[in-house]
């Protein structure tokens, strides 16, 4: 599906979005392998600070979504439950060809096979798992994109709602959590 | 030392008429049992000195028409690992619950419910879902479910427009 939003940002969009591609937390969510990689692009070796990014501890506060990797139905109904808490403008990036295509998880029961049908993903890194050097240049390139206003994601996730809503009750049946930890 | 190392093997034989075999690896032990005498098995054992339950899983011997329950045990003293198996109708799996020996099996019941449908009688919890939430197919770890059918049927996939092919070259002499 494409994304069909306009690119009529206000002047004061523009001005935030200048200031906020300078200063982006982050909220990984290791669901997968590839949050392995996280580590070393955070600390020194990498060092993301560099582009002005750092880690925040809850999604309320963070401005981007990492998903690393595969999710299962069970997780994709907690990563939902973070992605509606983020405040907006908010921005999600999926890791690795588990969250393109299913990866080698295609045929499994419990997985997904490609995330944006349940979220809006502005960026995508493909591999399988995807190397620091290319996750800090998918960073590169996102904050290319805030700048210039084309991570619209969290815009086409308001205006088409209800497609994503109704994607999500197909593979999920329900996105409310019922175990025994929330009952 | 080796006396008593040997120990739970002579009594358990002398016992209850069962032997344990070496296993492949190191302190490791097998005991084949029968369905109806596994949990009195295991209690016996629990009180020789096994006093810890690492797992409880299952097999799927489809070609033999069995579920195979394996509970793995540790000893503590001696660091022995006994690995207790007994065989299961598939057409009917039906336990008699042990938690009242190892009440922490409780969860191990749970998965081995959900995903291949043996059922633990005695049990009030075994029923309760553990990691599969809101499942509605048969139980997916049985070798005959199909999971590919079920992925596609519940999961889009993304379609790929060009579909890559090895170029073969043939070598002629
Ligand atoms: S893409 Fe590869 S590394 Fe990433 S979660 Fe999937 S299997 Fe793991």
């Amino acid at each position: 599906m494409q994304v069909t939003t306009k690119n009529d940002r206000s002047l004061w969009e523009v001005i935030g979005d200048y200031f906020r591609a300078n200063s982006i937390w982050m909220k990984w969510y290791c669901t997968g392998c590839g949050a392995i990689e996280m580590p070393p692009t955070m600390t020194s070796r990498f060092d993301m600070e560099q582009l002005g990014m750092g880690p925040m501890a809850t999604p309320r506060q963070a401005d981007v979504l990492l998903i690393t990797g595969y999710l299962s139905t069970k997780t994709l109904r907690r990563v939902i439950y973070s992605y509606e808490q983020m405040q907006d403008p908010k921005y999600v990036v999926g890791f690795g060809s588990c969250t393109l295509n299913g990866g080698i998880y295609y045929d499994s029961y419990a997985t997904i096979n490609q995330l944006d049908q349940y979220l809006p993903v502005d960026l995508y890194i493909a591999g399988c798992m995807p190397r620091p050097e290319a996750i800090m240049n998918s960073f590169a390139t996102l904050i290319e994109m805030i700048k210039k206003g084309e991570a619209r994601g969290w815009k086409h996730y308001q205006e088409n709602y209800d497609w994503y809503k109704a994607n999500q009750m197909d593979s999920l049946g329900e996105v409310i959590i019922h175990d025994e930890f929330h009952e | 030392m080796t006396n008593s190392t040997n120990n739970w093997i002579e009594c358990l034989k002398k016992e209850t008429g069962l032997e344990a075999k070496e296993g492949t690896a190191s302190l490791q032990y097998v005991l084949d049992v029968d369905k109806q005498e596994a949990h009195q098995t295991l209690a016996y054992l629990k009180r020789a000195g096994f006093g810890q339950l690492s797992l409880l899983t299952c097999i799927d011997w489809i070609e033999q028409g069995t579920f195979q329950l394996i509970f793995i045990l540790m000893h503590w003293e001696l660091g022995h690992h006994l690995i207790v198996r007994a065989l299961l109708d598939r057409e009917n799996p039906e336990f008699t619950t042990i938690t009242d020996i190892y009440p922490g099996a409780a969860y191990y019941e749970r998965e081995v419910y959900e995903f291949f449908g043996v059922h633990f009688r005695g049990s009030a919890v075994y029923q309760k879902p553990l990691f599969l939430e809101r499942w509605d197919d048969m139980p997916p770890l049985r070798k005959d479910f199909d999971p590919q059918a079920y992925s596609d049927g519940k999961f889009p996939k993304r379609e790929h427009p060009h579909v890559f092919k090895a170029n073969v070259v043939e070598v002629t002499e």
